[in-house]
């Protein structure tokens, strides 16, 4: 059984600090949902795990077991069990899936797999999760729907056999069948050497992939963790009651004065 | 040393002003600097081109109406050393060459190139300039009969103090000819590179298409790279475009690949050998492929 312990995790972007402190210990067996509104956190937490360049870590710990996480590069992490389903996965033109997914898998292997096998390995993920056959020879998520790009991130996650899969809204783009069939394909993976961070605005997700454990992240902090209770009531009631437990949340957008043509004018010199 | 492969049955091999070795099918021919290709049916055939310090050589290839020919082309040149060629690509004539670089050389060597296309013709031309050189390359194109049809593509690499300058011109002299050039370039520690790419529609060629992309991709603070894309058009009744951009690798893009485990090194070397792949999509063969990738293992170094 391994751990990832997260302790009072301070991450800025430049001058802005956004997350203010976040705890949160997961051991593998378990699958954690985050919810939270926009804007509060949810990304920067999932990428700043994985070490995304833009995210600062000011203060505070990630440790997965002994290892300090946050001492390791983006490939190590990798390597070490993490991997980051991106909510918007790039398109990187001339570098074909099955180069990609080979280097990867070689990546954490001491000896190149076999093309023989990958092929194999491939072809039999590939028809798990309803994918176009000719996915191996088109290049890397270019020219790739919304659905495609989300399932070739649960591909990837099934190939590599993560210890923690962190999934940034895998949910969005899907159609109901895409989600089905991603859920089937997390549901797989379930077992005590895997463990699952959701993040997702959706009930229907956490239907299908039911998480052990429910936390709520607002304004760059974890104000509410429990069961699979607080999914059914934040897709009841939304987010308005956590305000009225006293808790600040953060409203994505400025509100700023409008400065548009002729009908915005009297609108911007109010606000003069 | 040899610093080719011998893969095709068919080659011929230079050493200066000496053709050392060759083994031709039936319908090609060799005299005095000059070989021509008669072949009814399609062929692949290997030329090498060794040349010492100082020495400049000088070849012509000429395609008879409505041959097919794969060329795979090997250049090793010494300091110094100049490479002079010219084909003349008959009606019909349909010519894919894969041109590969492989000088080593401390000082500039210089190529010369000039490719004359009548009615029909259909030239397709890739250029693998991955060479530990520096270069002065010029390659000219000239449509000089209707419908005729030329693709360059270039894939360049200049690294550690290499100085590499490449012009490419495709210029047009009959109506309803097409040209386009795709030239792809990443630079290293202190290279320098420059690509000049020219497309001219001379007047009264209506209905002819030029189109260019000159890309270069920098690795490192002190390198020097300029694409620049020239367009002279003299014709209303004509398509053209262009695009050039200098920029460096996209940070995302290197994140999404590490953060599959592949290390800064590996993922720099895979979206490089994608970036200039098209190159070697010019001839279909296996070899050529290895050899690219077996090449390209120095970006990351």
């Amino acid at each position: 059984m391994s751990t990832l312990l997260i302790k009072d995790l301070h991450v800025s972007v430049g001058e802005k600090e956004i997350l203010k402190g976040i705890n949160l210990e997961m051991k593998t067996g378990e699958i954690h949902a985050i919810m939270g509104p926009n804007g509060n956190g949810k990304s920067t937490l999932l990428s700043a795990i994985m070490g995304h360049p833009k995210y600062t870590v000011t203060s505070g710990s990630i440790m997965l077991d002994e290892q300090n996480v946050l001492n390791m590069s983006v490939d190590e992490r990798s390597r070490a069990g993490l991997f980051l389903g991106m909510q918007y996965p790039q398109e990187i033109p001339g570098v074909t899936n099955s180069d990609f997914l080979k280097a990867a898998m070689n990546a954490r292997l001491e000896k190149p797999i076999s093309l023989f096998k990958f092929i194999r390995t491939l072809d039999k993920n590939i028809e798990e999760l309803n994918m176009d056959e000719n996915l191996a020879h088109r290049y890397l998520n270019e020219g790739f729907s919304g659905g495609e790009k989300k399932r070739n991130e649960i591909l990837q996650m099934k190939l590599l056999k993560p210890q923690f899969a962190l999934l940034d809204e895998i949910d969005s783009g899907l159609d109901v069948d895409a989600l089905r069939v991603v859920s089937e394909a997390i549901n797989s993976m379930r077992s005590d050497d895997f463990a699952c961070v959701m993040v997702s605005h959706y009930e229907r997700m956490f239907e299908l992939v039911k998480p052990t454990h429910v936390h709520v992240l607002v304004n760059g902090q974890i104000v509410m963790s429990g069961g699979y209770e607080l999914v059914e009531k934040i897709d009841q009631q939304g987010y308005e009651w956590i305000k009225e437990l006293g808790i600040e949340m953060k409203e994505e957008e400025e509100k700023r004065p409008i400065i548009l043509e002729s009908c915005g004018k009297k609108e911007s010199l109010k606000n003069e | 040393m040899n610093n080719f492969e011998l893969t095709s049955s068919y080659y011929v091999i230079f050493k200066n002003q000496e053709c050392i070795q060759s083994s031709l099918p039936d319908g090609v021919s060799y005299r005095d600097h000059h070989l021509v290709f008669q072949n009814k049916k399609p062929i692949e055939i290997q030329t090498i081109f060794v040349l010492n310090q100082d020495v400049e050589f000088s070849i012509e290839y000429t395609f008879e109406k409505n041959t097919d020919v794969s060329i795979i082309e090997t250049k090793i040149l010494e300091d110094h050393a100049i490479f002079n060629k010219k084909m003349n690509l008959k009606e019909q004539a349909i010519v894919h060459i894969f041109n590969e670089n492989s000088s080593i050389s401390n000082d500039t060597t210089q190529c010369h190139e000039e490719v004359y296309l009548q009615r029909d013709a259909v030239c397709q031309c890739g250029y693998a300039e991955l060479s530990d050189s520096s270069i002065k390359g010029e390659y000219l194109y000239y449509l000089d009969g209707e419908n005729a049809d030329v693709k360059v593509r270039m894939a360049i690499l200049s690294r550690e103090k290499e100085n590499k300058y490449f012009k490419i011109l495709i210029q047009h002299n009959q109506p309803h000819t097409y040209g386009q050039m795709d030239n792809y370039g990443v630079v290293k520690d202190q290279g320098h590179l420059v690509i000049d790419g020219i497309g001219t529609i001379t007047k009264g060629q209506h209905g002819s298409a030029s189109h260019q992309t000159n890309k270069i991709m920098v690795f490192d603070q002190d390198c020097i790279a300029s694409a620049n894309p020239y367009l002279f058009i003299d014709d209303f009744d004509v398509k053209a475009s262009h695009a050039a951009g200098v920029g460096k690798m996209d940070e995302e893009h290197l994140y999404y690949l590490q953060s599959r485990g592949l290390t800064k090194k590996q993922a720099m070397q895979l979206i490089t050998y994608g970036y200039l792949k098209p190159v070697i999509e010019v001839i279909d063969n296996e070899m050529l492929k290895e050899r690219f990738e077996t090449v390209l293992s120095k970006v990351g170094a």
